[in-house]
């Protein structure tokens, strides 16, 4: 059953625990995640990376409640993740807008879904759109919108009904990279703001260590988590890390343990070895 | 405004070509009239009150029958769309009630239903039916996955997504079939009304044909069934261009 949208839920743990999920391929199975077992911390800002296909996109799927697993057991607080109960977020890579709603229909979408009232419906994606700044968009159709406002709209669609946990899925990985700097550190502020769960998928290093309290790198398909690594840098943090000594030791063992578990994606293109 | 211009040249051409083809051929009347002769037939066919109950009949037909035949397309559409276990079951039935020529079941269905309005409406009903559920069909199948799934995410029941997305992804392509079956409409009336009926154009142009051999007024029938076709079908237009909004 879908529980009421609350506006002030706490920050909740998610746990996953020796998950496995296998999708039906043409004549077979394939087996995205297994034996995955991961804890975030409430509150916690958790990136998870590694290449296509290696799973990262199912956890999300998984934690929104869009996904059960096949076999073991997947907690967000202490229940099943549900999808539109209102206690999780979710943006995805593509902003994802429906295209005949305005701006401000589609971020109130959410509330429309659980049955709140047009006037507070507007009242709130108009604050959730002054929150990632685009205000003043409210009226337009998502076709007038440049790619990096329709992907603030997107979150702020995932954070209307301010869910204690926010699922972001490569959400930047479309914009160029001085916008995408940017939007990490509003993502940072309006984290730091309010301390939800946050677990981010992404390919970038950098973009890992900037953000996040802990990095999960995972292995290629079947996913499961390869390493863990711990980010006690200060926070705020700034945009730009390249200079931080304690950032790039950090950066450089998310890379080994990238290398190490994707030896064959990660595998220089060049020389006769490295084609055999 | 410029629309208008273009659809009147367009007219007059037409009326040009055709009396250019009357003195040119110099047919006997029964054959091909003047269009003049025909305007002049048609004007004492309205004075005379005939083209009046004939093309009100008609008219009723064809908005009762497409009314009905686009509801229940729309709906099977809809149902057709979002399951392909009903589409495996029904569609066989569907294709090939769409493959009997109209003209042979309409006997029939005249006797089942009674000979009466109900009868022609259930034709014209059926002759509707086909492009319309076909193309909702098609329409609510080509919904983006990507905001599907962005909807599943947020707990929309199936309901609710039919509302808020199939059914406004699809409304292009449920256009497209609803402009073929408004056209359709009328051709179903006129093939009801010659299954067996006592007024309508479809009677007018038996009438005038076989019994009193006026081409004239056969051609005022053609061409005030030529009339309610553009009407409806610049009506669906406009509905169209008020709810199709990109």
């Amino acid at each position: 059953m879908t529980q009421p949208v609350s506006r002030t839920t706490d920050a909740l743990d998610v746990r996953l625990d020796d998950v496995t999920v296998r999708f039906p391929a043409p004549g077979t199975e394939l087996t995205a995640v297994t034996g995955l077992s991961l804890e975030v911390p409430a509150g916690s800002f958790t990136v998870i990376i590694g290449p296509n296909g290696c799973g990262k996109s199912t956890v999300l799927r998984l934690v929104a409640g869009l996904l059960s697993p096949d076999a073991g057991e997947v907690r967000v607080g202490n229940g099943r993740p549900s999808a539109g109960d209102g206690r999780v977020g979710l943006a995805f890579q593509q902003p994802r807008l429906v295209p005949w709603r305005s701006t401000l229909e589609n971020v109130a979408l959410p509330l429309e879904l659980a049955g709140i009232d047009v006037a507070e419906r507007r009242t709130r994606a108009a604050d959730a759109l002054e929150r990632v700044g685009l205000g003043a968009a409210a009226r337009l159709r998502p076709r007038e919108l440049s790619g990096g406002m329709a992907q603030r709209a997107a979150i702020a669609r995932a954070l209307i009904s301010d869910p204690a946990v926010l699922l972001l899925d490569e959400p930047f990985s479309a914009l160029d990279a001085l916008t995408r700097e940017t939007f990490d550190a509003e993502l940072q502020r309006l984290w730091m703001e309010r301390r939800r769960t946050v677990i981010l998928v992404t390919h970038s290093v950098a973009e890992a260590v900037s953000l996040a309290d802990r990095v999960v790198v995972m292995t290629s398909r079947p996913g499961r988590v390869a390493r863990l690594v711990d980010v006690d840098l200060p926070r705020p943090r700034p945009v730009d890390l390249t200079g931080d000594p304690l950032a790039a030791g950090l950066a450089a063992d998310v890379r080994a343990a990238l290398a190490t578990s994707h030896a064959d994606e990660l595998r220089p293109w060049s020389g006769q070895e490295a084609m055999a | 405004m410029r629309r208008l211009g273009a659809a009147l040249v367009s007219l007059a051409a037409f009326l040009v070509v055709w009396k250019l083809a009357t003195v040119i051929g110099d047919y006997p009347e029964f054959i091909l009239p003047a269009p003049e002769e025909v305007l002049e037939r048609g004007a004492r066919a309205v004075a005379s009150g005939v083209l009046w109950g004939h093309t009100g009949a008609t008219l009723l037909e064809v908005v009762l029958g497409f009314t009905a035949g686009a509801t229940a397309a729309l709906l099977t559409g809809i149902a057709l769309g979002k399951s392909v276990l009903v589409e495996r079951v029904l569609s066989p039935y569907i294709v090939a009630a769409q493959a009997v020529p109209i003209l042979a079941l309409a006997p029939l269905l005249h006797i089942w239903f009674g000979g009466g309005l109900l009868a022609r409406v259930v034709i014209c009903a059926l002759i509707v039916f086909f492009p319309i559920a076909i193309a909702t069909m098609v329409g609510i199948r080509s919904t983006d996955p990507l905001l599907d799934e962005m909807l599943r995410s947020l707990g929309a029941r199936p309901a609710q997504r039919t509302r808020l997305l199939e059914i406004p992804s699809a409304l292009p392509v449920i256009f497209g079939g609803l402009r073929v079956g408004v056209t359709l409409a009328v051709i179903g009336a006129v093939v009801a009304e010659w299954a067996g009926a006592s007024v309508g154009l479809g009677v007018l142009i038996n009438i005038a044909n076989q019994g009193l051999f006026d081409t004239k007024l056969m051609f005022v029938a053609l061409a005030v069934l030529a009339g309610i076709g553009l009407a409806f079908y610049g009506l669906v237009v406009l509905v169209e261009r008020r709810l199709v909004t990109r």
